[in-house]
């Protein structure tokens, strides 16, 4: 099983340079006199950053623009000054109330607003930053308003009190590199690779088999708590903090860190801190004109490094990485788990309508599908095809009529439960997620609830492969998917939806943009899937290869179906030659 | 001279190499079709030609002059107007005011002749006058299809470069289509068709190149083309997968 494995280093290997680093880095103070200036600037890149890890995990994974992340830092280090001054609680007993209330508050706000989508979470989370800065000024009997709270003490560990400030910044350090670790580990998990997919491309996402609002959620609570162990240790270090350490100014700054070292990567969030925490230190010499100089020096970086200071470091490493071979004969062969032959329709259509306003673009479709054939859904352009494909995703909800799965009313079902039940997927124009692999994205397919795999990210893989060996592309595994062509890419798409063991897959137009040849070994590869057991319901304008792969066909024109039945029958019926075929239908197509 | 020329054209996405040498031409009133896998390099023709693709080598020539250093919209103006493939037309804008737009590069142009010009467009695609006022989202992938091709076809370009303008159409459409293919040709436009549907774009081509990974192998009439053991072989269904690919 070599040759399936993940990278072609192990993890200790990898990490020993960057441990080497961090070491050297976190014992600088300890070797070298430095004042404690200095001190507090290196204790404030340690902690902004872990504020600024959380701004990865949401912008950088997941895709959400969250401008509020201040307040979260904000919660902690409010958690830590009033618990330990106000009230007198233990630094780690404060510590965790912030950490708590934090995440409590990121994931309401996440719950409440990222159902909504598009831009509402960058509006609702200044509105809550707003909110929050307006709090701290004024409600002086809790906060002490706009004096802040001094006086707060460091922590110490086993009865020793880290007063010292090199001690205290090791701490911070500790915690920084663990939260590093976390950030850098999580893409390659189940929710992490989820995060990434939801990035880009949400709908396919969802439809995919990811649910897409539990992975923004999760994303967003967990910056909102990296946020909160951020802010708690800021305000420990600095024994000082009032309501402007927080405002939206500073969430904004988070933005731009993270944005400037590059959102894809821990390593980015953290230099990205690092270095507009230093740059203004640095360039304090200009005097009158350093806010110009400052302003103008992080443009330049935006404008010439669009993925981040990481993402340049980043493109620069990959060129001197071989690529790791696949060994595809040890990809043991893949198996669709379609078990029985129960002679009952797959799926059952009860006069199933779908309007937008005024149009009707279904309009009362009743339909059987039985189980194990090839069913072909043909008609003219715009009369209604893919929106029946979205309301049998529910990517549409229907406006009337039910749509019955296995015998389970699924009308009311999100796309994402669908799939779990085992309804696959593929695109008219392809959706795949383009940045992500090959063997990445058929990973997302085999994640989806409910799949028939073991558990652990090794399996995953092995089903991701077997899906792609089954398509004849494994060799392709590790190429980055939008870097392929375009019939390929249609092959990544439907072993994608074959990863999940679909008992049931939609295929919208997967001919097309296919030559005659590539068109003949689809034919062959749906051929192979019916041998399966798998039911097949496809959308398709070549009517050769409609031909030769379907059991049956039903025609749509103006959402209403006007015939139905074997090929023979359809391909000759003077309805479907008016509306569909054309005189010469078959010399042509 | 050829109304179009391009010279040893070589060009490149980032790192990967696209076009390796392609030198073809196509004369004035040719239907001239290119043919090949996927990822040959067909779209990048087109888009090199169009100034969209940046050449590292080579010239192309348009009318007798290069074109290379010119920019994309003054090509545009110059007479090429290219319809893309996976029809990129205007989401948020009616189906008319997307086929009006293809008249930009051509300066003003009275109402009443627009509207007639217009007019001929819905002539052509029957579908697109029931949908004239419909916003171009709201359009089906086939319709959409139809739509960048009316668009382009109002530029009233002397080189019109059409890339896989059958896809995703119903077959009575793409009947029409290649109908309205030879019917462009009367009107003195020059047309450069990339097709996978190979047998159609056969039909009304006078010459056709096959482009294998970057490079063109053969040439000929369609005649030449549907005999040729090569072609038949690897475009046309028949018999094995060319190594090529």
């Amino acid at each position: 099983m070599k040759s399936l494995s993940f990278r072609d280093k192990p993890l200790l290997k990898r990490l020993i340079a960057p441990v080497v680093l961090g070491v050297v880095i976190a014992f600088v103070p300890f070797v070298f006199q430095l004042s404690p200036y200095v001190l507090n600037i290196f204790m404030q890149a340690a902690t902004y950053s872990v504020a600024v890890l959380g701004m990865t995990v949401v912008l950088g994974y997941t895709g959400q623009l969250n401008l509020g992340q201040a307040a979260f830092f904000g919660i902690g280090a409010y958690a830590v000054g009033l618990g330990t001054v106000a009230i007198g609680l233990n630094f780690w007993i404060s510590l965790l109330l912030g950490i708590g209330v934090a995440t409590v508050a990121g994931f309401i706000l996440g719950l409440t607003t990222l159902r909504l989508g598009g831009h509402y979470l960058a509006m609702i989370t200044i509105c809550f930053q707003q909110i929050f800065d307006l709090v701290l000024v004024n409600w002086m009997s809790v906060t002490r308003g706009p004096d802040g709270i001094p006086g707060i003490a460091r922590p110490s560990i086993f009865g020793y009190v880290l007063a010292d400030d090199r001690a205290y910044l090791l701490l911070c350090m500790a915690v920084l590199y663990a939260t590093i670790y976390f950030v850098w580990r999580l893409p390659q998990t189940r929710t992490g690779r989820a995060m990434r997919a939801v990035r880009e491309n949400e709908l396919a996402a969802e439809v995919t088999g990811v649910d897409t609002l539990r992975v923004k959620v999760t994303a967003f609570t967990l910056s909102a708590t990296l946020a909160g162990i951020g802010g708690a240790f800021y305000a420990a270090g600095f024994a000082y903090i009032s309501p402007d350490n927080f405002n939206f100014a500073h969430s904004i700054e988070f933005l731009t860190m993270v944005l400037l070292g590059g959102a894809q990567s821990p390593f980015g969030g953290a230099i990205g801190t690092s270095l507009l925490i230093l740059l203004p230190e640095w360039l304090r010499f200009l005097k009158e004109v350093y806010l110009a100089a400052y302003g103008l020096a992080v443009i330049l970086i935006m404008v010439f490094l669009p993925t981040g200071i990481w993402g340049l470091v980043r493109s620069r490493m990959d060129k001197y990485k071989k690529p790791v071979p696949i060994d595809v004969d040890s990809i043991p062969a893949f198996d669709l788990k379609i078990t029985g032959n129960d002679p009952s329709p797959i799926l059952k259509l009860d006069d199933l309508k779908k309007h937008f306003g005024g149009v009707k673009a279904v309009d009362g479709i009743t339909l059987e599908i039985t189980r194990g054939t090839v069913h072909a859904l043909i008609g003219p352009n715009g009369s209604g095809k893919t929106t029946l494909l979205n309301v049998l995703n529910g990517i549409y909800k229907t406006t009337s009529g039910s749509v019955v799965f296995e015998g389970i009313d699924i009308t009311e079902k999100k796309p994402h439960e669908r799939a779990a039940l085992g309804i696959g997927r593929t695109f008219q124009n392809i959706r795949l997620f383009p940045t992500m692999s090959v063997v990445e994205n058929v990973m997302v397919g085999a994640q989806r609830g409910n799949n028939s795999i073991e558990a652990g990210s090794e399996a995953l893989r092995e089903c991701a492969l077997s899906a792609l060996k089954f398509v004849g592309i494994s060799d392709k595994a590790e190429l980055i998917v939008q870097n392929l062509p375009y019939g390929h890419q249609r092959l990544v798409e439907i072993a994608r939806a074959l990863a999940g063991h679909p008992k049931f897959l939609l295929l919208d137009e997967p001919a097309a943009g296919l030559n005659q040849t590539e068109k003949k070994e689809l034919g062959d590869l749906l051929k192979r899937l019916r041998g399966h057991g798998l039911t097949v319901f496809l959308i398709e304008h070549d009517i050769g290869l409609i031909e030769q792969i379907s059991d049956k066909i039903t025609v749509l024109n103006f959402g209403k179906k006007i015939a139905e039945g074997d090929p023979a029958y359809v391909l000759r019926h003077p309805d479907v030659i008016a509306a569909y075929l054309g005189e010469t239908s078959h010399a042509t197509a | 001279m050829p109304l179009l020329e391009l010279r040893d054209v070589h060009s490149a996405y980032g790192n990967v190499q696209a076009l390796k040498g392609i030198s073809l031409h196509v004369e004035q009133g040719e239907i001239v079709t290119l043919l090949g896998a996927n990822g040959a390099g067909k779209s990048t023709t087109l888009r090199s030609i169009s100034g969209l693709v940046p050449v590292t080598s080579g010239d192309i020539l348009y009318d007798g002059k290069s074109i290379l250093r010119t920019v994309p919209e003054e090509i545009v103006r110059l007479g090429v107007a290219h319809v893309p493939e996976g029809r990129r037309i205007f989401p948020g804008l009616t189906v008319k005011e997307n086929i009006v737009i293809g008249t930009s590069a051509r300066g003003h142009i009275p109402q009443a002749q627009m509207e007639s010009e217009v007019e001929e467009m819905y002539q052509i695609f029957p579908d697109l006058k029931r949908l004239s006022d419909s916003q171009g989202w709201s359009l089906s992938g086939g319709e959409q299809q139809m739509l960048a091709f009316a668009r382009g076809l109002m530029s009233k370009p002397k080189l019109l470069l059409l890339d896989e303008p059958s896809l995703g159409l119903a077959p009575i459409i793409v009947q029409q289509l290649f109908a309205t293919i030879r019917t462009i040709r009367t009107r003195g436009t020059t047309v450069l068709l990339v097709e996978q549907n190979a047998n159609m774009a056969l039909s009304v081509a006078d010459r056709g190149y096959v482009l294998v990974t970057g490079n063109l192998t053969v040439e000929g009439t369609p005649a030449q083309l549907l005999n040729n053991e090569e072609v038949r072989a690897a475009y046309l269904g028949g018999g094995k997968r060319a190594e090529a690919v």
